[in-house]
């Protein structure tokens, strides 16, 4: 899952691209609005991160212009002042939910994680139906109750897909969600780590191929 | 409550005017009386030499032919008398017009060529005497007193009638001054009754500044009073950016500080960890206290019922996967003068605290009080409630900031002290939905 963050402060900056990481999200950064609005405006995300309080372009402004260019993915905004004036008019803006600093970094990755699971249309944090559970908070998923491993990038295969049910994802789409930017890709790789969650996954076949066009995750696993 | 211009003024010019116009009336009415008196006087002398012409002591005695000089004298009671009476004081002649002696009577001291004049409406039987001694020649050179008298009531009528017109006339002056006076003087008082208005309408934000039209004296003060308002808005605006840059500049070094604590080995981070959370709970208490504007000397009134529905609009989309059911009850469209923004703050954090707490059903109701009466806005929740140490703590002013925890209270801890200063108060209770009741009253 690919997140942006738009932060000023380099420290900070670091800290939550660290921590997202280590949580499994691909990560980009951007320093000042203007970077942000380059970045949210070629790339698409699962979520944004948006200080309020940014250079050049100001946090309120960028969630609005991305907004007006149809860019649809969640935003959580993190204001330093903390005064119910910027919370209202960042919602007002088109963001998703507000976080004030000094925060836990438990709690931006809990909001993260329910912004991304609302905005694909899952209510609790375990997502999937019927014999495949996938719990986005603990990065753990069972078929018929019993935990089966995956290394990371399996995990973020079958969570991007899980996230995107019924719907044709392409290999691209995947490689952009799972890498990082600078990240040597190879989309003949995704087929490899497609071939071996159908096989932890047997006997169900919840992933399939369509011809020329990429995969679709089809909860039941009839086509 | 000292005296007001009107009245001072009015106070002073009826003083002065009473005074004066009495003064002058007095005046003029004795004045009038003298020359009245002297008229009389002069009368009463020609009456006596035409005696003195018409007098015929040949025989004895002395006698006056007929007709009398003056036919009032012939006629008994008619207001005019005479009478002549030799050195010893017995009489020799007297009027017809006279039926008794005593009428004119007799001054023996009376010196030959000497007039003396007496009486008047003080003197008996209201009557003007004027007595004349004058040495006889014709006969023995005997000495003669002539004596006339007459009734003071005529004069005394002419008196009268003038005097009512005089102070009738006063009279009708002092009502014109006075009224001229009120007149002028609600005139010259009408700019500042202007002015009093206008600044009326600048508190409740119905007008920007004071119109320009005002006469010189009140220039100066209105250009004052709109620079202090300018000034006021000004400090204010600058005073609540310097409290944000300070909050930006402090939270998001504490922001970085928080992460990377938890990479410090065990033992050190519990120390740490709770040391920083008192510099947050701090800095975030002491910042939000600071840029709270309190009451404002000017400011549009706030309407409460759109404030209410921006800010649940804004919770329901941060709390979408809550679904939470509010109901807002608003009697009547209510206004609270005072800053926006710290209105916002009160009802921000109430209502989020309502919207973290509640199951599902969250109540805004108020109503502005009766005339003159406090408005009371409450928000209720079918939560948990909030326990009994909790609001203690939130509602004792005591409290230092670092002794809550994040979190624990410091939204209500603000939104208690804000209402404080806005002279209002903060109750917290139990709600029939189940949950807690904040119960706000405002002035």
């Amino acid at each position: 899952m690919r997140i942006l963050i738009v932060e000023d402060e380099a420290e900070l900056q670091r800290q939550l691209a660290e921590r997202l990481k280590s949580a499994g999200y691909v990560v980009d950064v951007a320093k000042d609005g203007e970077e942000g609005l380059y970045y949210g405006r070629e790339y698409d995300y699962e979520a944004a991160v948006v200080d309020l309080g940014l250079p050049k372009l100001g946090g309120l402004e960028l969630i609005r212009r991305l907004r007006s260019a149809d860019r649809r993915f969640p935003v959580l905004i993190l204001t330093a002042r903390g005064n119910w004036q910027d919370k209202v008019e960042g919602l007002e803006a088109g963001a998703d939910d507000y976080l004030t600093k000094p925060f836990q970094m438990e709690e931006l990755q809990a909001r993260l994680n329910a912004l991304v699971r609302r905005a694909a249309g899952y209510a609790s944090p375990v997502i999937g139906s019927g014999a495949i559970a996938l719990d986005t908070a603990k990065k753990e998923v069972r078929l018929h109750d019993d935990p089966i491993e995956l290394t990371a990038y399996e995990y973020r295969v079958l969570e991007y897909l899980m996230l995107n049910p019924g719907r044709v994802v392409s290999k691209t789409e995947l490689t952009d969600h799972i890498y990082e930017q600078d990240f040597d890709r190879d989309s003949n790789v995704i087929e490899v780590f497609v071939g071996r969650l159908r096989k932890k996954l047997d006997p169900l076949n919840p992933i399939r191929t369509v011809r020329g066009q990429g995969y679709r995750f089809t909860p039941e696993g009839n086509v | 409550m000292k005296p007001g211009i009107q009245s001072r003024l009015l106070v002073t010019t009826t003083l002065v005017l009473g005074v004066s116009l009495t003064l002058a009336a007095l005046v003029l009415d004795r004045s009038f009386r003298m020359s009245t008196l002297a008229g009389a006087e002069e009368q009463l002398r020609l009456v006596t030499y035409s005696l003195m012409g018409a007098v015929d002591t040949a025989g004895p005695g002395v006698a006056v032919p007929d007709p009398l000089p003056e036919p009032r004298l012939d006629q008994p009671e008619s207001g005019l008398y005479a009478s002549i009476s030799a050195r010893d004081g017995s009489i020799l002649w007297r009027s017809p017009s006279a039926l008794t002696d005593g009428v004119t009577p007799v001054a023996s001291d009376l010196q030959p060529g000497e007039f003396r004049f007496s009486g008047g409406p003080a003197g008996p039987a209201n009557l003007l005497h004027l007595s004349y001694a004058v040495i006889w020649e014709d006969a023995q050179e005997s000495v003669l007193a002539f004596h006339v008298a007459a009734d003071w009531a005529p004069f005394g009528a002419v008196v009268q009638s003038f005097r009512r017109n005089l102070y009738l006339g006063v009279g009708a002056v002092t009502a014109l001054f006075l009224l001229a006076q009120i007149l002028a003087v609600r005139w010259a008082l009408r700019p500042l009754r202007t002015m009093a208005q206008e600044v009326r309408e600048m508190e409740e934000g119905r007008r920007e500044r004071l119109s320009s039209a005002y006469p010189s004296e009140l220039t100066g003060l209105a250009d004052n009073l709109d620079r202090f308002v300018a000034h006021e808005e000004r400090s204010r605006s600058r005073y609540r950016k310097a409290m944000e840059d300070l909050a930006h500049s402090l939270k998001t070094p504490l922001a970085v500080v928080r992460n990377a604590i938890e990479e410090v080995p065990d033992e050190s981070r519990a120390l740490l960890q709770e040391q920083l959370d008192r510099m947050q709970s701090t800095v975030t208490h002491q910042l939000s206290r600071a840029s709270l504007a309190g009451p404002v000397i000017v400011g549009r009134p706030v309407d409460v019922a759109a404030l209410v529905e921006r800010l649940v609009r804004a919770l329901q989309t941060a709390y979408r996967d809550k679904d939470v059911q509010v109901s807002v009850q608003l009697a009547q469209p209510i206004q609270v003068r005072g800053d926006e923004r710290d209105l916002m703050e009160i009802l921000g954090n109430l209502l989020e605290n309502a919207f973290k707490y509640t199951h599902s059903r969250v109540r805004v109701s108020g109503q502005s009080g009766d005339a003159g009466g406090r408005l009371t806005i409450r928000v209720d929740d079918d939560g948990p409630g909030i326990p009994r140490e909790v609001r203690e703590v939130v509602l004792n002013r005591g409290t230092r900031a670092d002794e809550l925890h994040p979190g624990h209270g410091i939204g209500l801890a603000v939104v208690a002290e804000l209402v404080g200063l806005y002279g209002g108060k903060l109750g917290i209770g139990e709600s029939d939905l189940g949950g807690a009741r904040l119960q706000l009253e405002l002035p």
